[in-house]
């Protein structure tokens, strides 16, 4: 099976909006940590953050979120 | 009952249970160093499981409250205190069998803190994992 990682384009998105992280994680209710680590792609979200994540920028979560295979 | 109605019920935070846990512990553990009758000896000795479960019951209610990241935290701390839980008390049962250990020295209130120090060990590598 091929390994995959989950990258997103989460801090981008919130650079747009001149959002902090602090900002951004009481807009999805989780804390500023959880925001960073699913930046850095250190931590893949739930189904259901992802979806609030989307929802909230007004985007899919396709859109924020892709597939990518692991080039270890 | 519903189970919000349950879960407002518990203690709101582990935090004051907890230290009276760790109260009530310290003062049986040092109460059973006295001469005392047998009956009062087992009432000290399982004085401190009320206190116990009511910072077990805060501790339910503040895992409800945690967002994902910090559950998945405590969850893989979990993880690694329960197996070196494990090994431990196998390591010690061999070694009690070959050499024969002391009580005095290797009894249940000697692991108890190697429990918290593995726990506290596994939510150190978690936050130093996603941080």
């Amino acid at each position: 099976m091929e390994a995959v990682s989950v990258k997103n384009r989460l801090r981008v998105l919130r650079a747009e909006r001149e959002w902090s992280q602090a900002e951004l994680a009481e807009r999805l209710s989780v804390s500023r940590q959880t925001v960073n680590a699913v930046e850095t792609g250190r931590y893949e979200p739930s189904l259901s953050l992802a979806m609030r994540i989307a929802r909230l920028f007004g985007m899919t979560v396709e859109e924020i979120f892709e597939l990518e295979p692991d080039r270890a | 009952m519903t189970q919000d109605r349950l879960l407002d019920r518990l203690p709101a935070s582990p935090l004051v249970p907890g230290i009276l846990w760790g109260l009530t512990y310290v003062g049986a553990r040092l109460a059973l160093e006295l001469d005392l009758p047998p009956r009062i000896r087992l009432i000290i000795a399982l004085g401190p499981v009320v206190p116990f479960m009511l910072a077990l019951a805060g501790v339910v209610r503040a895992i409800g409250a945690l967002d994902e990241l910090h559950r998945r935290v405590h969850l893989e701390a979990l993880a690694i205190a329960f197996p070196l839980t494990l090994l431990l008390i196998m390591t010690l049962g061999l070694l009690d069998l070959a050499v024969g250990l002391s009580p005095d020295d290797w009894s249940y209130r000697h692991i108890l803190p190697f429990l918290v120090i593995f726990y506290a060990f596994g939510l150190w590598r978690g936050w130093k994992r996603y941080q």
